[in-house]
């Protein structure tokens, strides 16, 4: 499972959706999920940078997940997702920081066609709140942007979570620059 | 001044004479408290060659400009002296809240020199110092002793080990909190100090009380934000890295033949959350929380290395007896890690197996020099020189190596082998991030890249050391955030850069000191075991070529000659004076 997770987190990096060691990647198998590790880098993921976790029960190897693993637990428990990804890009935080809603709608015909709409969540690096905000909203949305964070979404397989990322960053660079010439 | 209270007290045991001593701002910005000031007052009082149990070597207890502010994990103070243990100059600090206490009190440190005639104890109460009989708690363990004193404030004191000269025997402070490592409680026991109670109300003036809030925000934003100190420690205590540290194959079993234990499970910090009612017992402003004991009986959750040293090295499979273990040694006052360790040293002389039972009659046996104990209450490297075979002690310098087999973290490695106390984990915690991915995941299989990241990392510690805060902290904060927190409180203007060259200059001068007690580069070095055997993972001995190369590449790093010696180039440039 880790090499699939090593394949997206590789083109994560790719597309300018992560840089560094920034994002995490999950994938759900039965009771347990495999996420990647703390300071790990998504393009160079191998199976020594992921790490199997209890869904039910955090334990000692929590603490060489990511710190977001408690997102992660939350939304596989809440949904029926079983990948996760978290990135960073940049047009999704620049969108959920200029937002006077909580709720973005996209204004190109080809996300308004897939995501409808992106809600934007607030909540500490890490927290319960978070967890618990990214669990509600992401029971009937595909994806949603965590407030000058970056965006989570979710899937069956990996590919549509990155499939979701992708178009929640193209979603928000649209709209930025419709936005800024229709300020013009 | 702000901070710090800017004094410190001699007290000379011999002459019963007590000599309160004013610091400079320029000083004390230069060495900050806690383990840096105390190395410096040890270079410049202890002259080399001096017994460490004589009344000529001195014992200093000192706190650190962040000590007694309420900045996250500063309950801290350190002790520093010369080792009976391991000959080298040696800090070792401790949390709980007697370090606050003496900063409220109105002292930066204690400086003990002499040797009292007589048993007695050091009072501190706001700013007086009395000298007091203490032939009543003489030959009483430290929890008595902690009892019967604490109504006059908090007590730092030995228990029997330390009266009896064990070289490994530590302080206890606040009973369960302690100076752990390298026998400075024999120190303090030959100079027939059984304990130093202190009481105080002073407040800590702070300089830029927005800043400090803002800086106290960040770091405690960055400890929640972390899921080692927030979800790990928090939740399991130390032990959280048993079975974390067996999975990465360098759980030290069987004296280090080995590096995984079957039964980690059965002594994992998961383990002991499902078996005992836990209650935290944190250390002074400490949000991580990490100290634990069981409700009701507050019988206390012994520490990682102390379940690394006296479970899967003396391969006890059975948390009950090591908890047992872990109480008898802190009653005695003695270190778990050299006394767990001596033990599986002794087991592998004599190829024997141990019971539980049998377990705890040795550690007793130790406490009291009775027998066997006699000969183990000497730590593993006499033992197994004056039984013929030295390779069999797991040490570094004399000290014994903590719960991590070097050879599946080889960053680690050149940290226990450069070390200037010797085998330890606390210089340069590699683990960070070899095992747990912080600040950044490396490859912990690999000597490349090491030699850079193991001194930076030396000089940070030594600085973070002289705060003095957590190590536990550093899985979160970095420099940044705690020279922004040191400028706040101080009013001196600190960055990063200025905060590692701090620690880079205590750590030449303990360079020093060891070189004048006749330690060179062939000490710089791992037990022969870890070059010879792989532990049980095929390949992973060390090689020895790569580790020499790392070695130098370490000593260019640091501006020494190929022998390990500073230079005079960089003792000009650290402000350092031969």
């Amino acid at each position: 499972m880790w090499r699939e997770i090593s394949k997206f987190g590789k083109k994560m990096v790719q597309c300018g959706l992560a840089h560094s060691h920034f994002g995490n990647i999950s994938v759900r198998v039965g009771n347990k999920l495999i996420i990647t590790r703390s300071g790990s880098m998504l393009d160079e993921i191998d199976e020594n940078m992921v790490v199997e976790l209890d869904l039910d029960k955090p334990s000692s190897f929590d603490t060489i997940a990511s710190s977001e693993t408690i997102v992660h637990r939350h939304i596989y428990k809440e949904t029926s997702a079983l990948a996760i990804i978290h990135a960073h890009s940049p047009f999704a935080i620049v969108q959920s920081m200029i937002s006077s809603t909580n709720l973005l709608i996209p204004s190109d015909c080809e996300s308004k066609y897939f995501l409808h709409e992106i809600p934007i969540i607030t909540g500490g690096v890490g927290s319960k709140e978070l967890a618990q905000n990214a669990a509600n909203v992401l029971k009937d949305h595909k994806g949603a942007i965590i407030k000058e964070h970056g965006p989570i979404a979710i899937g069956k397989i990996v590919e549509e979570a990155f499939v979701t990322i992708c178009s929640i960053e193209h979603a928000c660079k649209v709209k930025y620059f419709a936005d800024l010439f229709s300020r013009k | 001044m702000f901070g710090w209270n800017g004094k410190i007290a001699k007290v000379y045991l011999t002459e019963k004479k007590i000599e309160p001593i004013p610091l400079g701002k320029e000083f004390l910005a230069d060495y900050l408290g806690g383990r840096g000031l105390g190395v410096k007052l040890v270079y410049d009082l202890v002259k080399p060659g001096v017994d460490p149990l004589s009344s000529e070597n001195i014992l200093v207890f000192a706190a650190g400009p962040l000590t007694g502010t309420t900045c996250p994990t500063s309950g801290r103070y350190a002790t520093v002296s010369k080792s009976p243990l391991t000959g080298t100059i040696f800090d070792s600090n401790s949390g709980g809240s007697f370090g606050p206490e003496l900063k409220f009190a109105g002292f930066d440190g204690l400086v003990v020199f002499g040797k009292a005639e007589e048993p007695v104890y050091i009072e501190i109460h706001n700013g007086k110092i009395s000298i007091k009989d203490a032939k009543h708690l003489w030959g009483k363990n430290t929890r008595e002793v902690t009892r019967e004193l604490s109504k006059f404030g908090r007590v730092a004191c030995i228990g029997r080990a330390g009266e009896k000269g064990i070289r490994f025997a530590n302080i206890m402070n606040d009973y369960t909190h302690t100076c752990g490592r390298g026998g400075l409680g024999a120190v303090m026991g030959s100079k027939n100090l059984k304990a130093i109670v202190v009481k105080g109300n002073k407040k800590i003036p702070i300089f830029d009380r927005d800043r400090y809030k803002k800086y106290f925000q960040d770091i405690t934003r960055l400890l929640v934000a972390s899921p080692v100190s927030s979800k790990g420690l928090n939740q399991y205590g130390t032990a959280v890295l048993v079975n974390l540290i067996n999975y990465m194959r360098i759980l030290p079993t069987g004296n280090f033949r080995f590096s995984r234990f079957d039964f980690a499970e059965e002594i994992s910090g998961e383990k002991i959350n499902s078996v005992f009612p836990i209650k935290k017992t944190p250390c002074y402003a400490c949000p991580i929380a990490c100290k634990r004991e069981v409700r009701d009986t507050e019988m206390e959750i012994p520490e990682y290395e102390t379940i690394s040293m006296f479970g899967s090295s003396c391969m006890i499979s059975n948390i009950q007896t090591i908890m047992k273990a872990n109480r008898l040694c802190n009653d005695y006052g003695m270190d778990t890690i050299t006394a767990g360790s001596t033990i599986a040293c002794y087991l592998e002389l004599n190829g024997k197996q141990l019971t539980d039972e049998k377990l705890l009659k040795l550690v007793e046996l130790i406490g009291e020099r009775k027998e066997i104990g006699q000969e183990l209450s000497e730590g593993s490297m006499r033992y197994a020189r004056v039984n013929k075979n030295p390779d069999i002690s797991m040490q570094v310098k004399g000290l014994e190596l903590p719960g991590y087999d070097p050879r599946g973290v080889l960053g680690l490695a050149l940290g226990y082998a450069t070390s200037n106390r010797g085998g330890c984990h606390l210089r340069a915690y590699m683990i960070g991030p070899e095992i747990f991915g912080k600040p950044k995941l490396v490859n912990r299989l690999t000597f490349s890249g090491k030699s850079g990241l193991v001194q930076v990392i030396q000089n940070l510690f030594t600085a973070v050391d002289s705060l003095v805060v957590c190590k536990f902290a550093l899985f979160s904060v970095g420099e940044e955030e705690w020279a922004n927190i040191l400028s706040a409180v101080t009013g001196i203007d600190f960055v990063s850069e200025r905060l590692l060259e701090i620690g880079e200059r205590v750590w030449n001068i303990e360079k020093l000191f060891n070189l004048k007690e006749k330690f060179s580069n062939k000490d710089d070095t791992l037990p022969e075991r870890f070059f010879q055997e792989d532990g049980g993972v095929e390949g992973r001995n060390i090689k020895k070529d790569e580790f020499l190369a790392s070695l130098l590449e370490y000593y260019r790093f640091r501006g020494w000659s190929e022998k390990g010696i500073p230079t005079k180039e960089k003792l000009a440039q650290l402000n350092i004076q031969m």
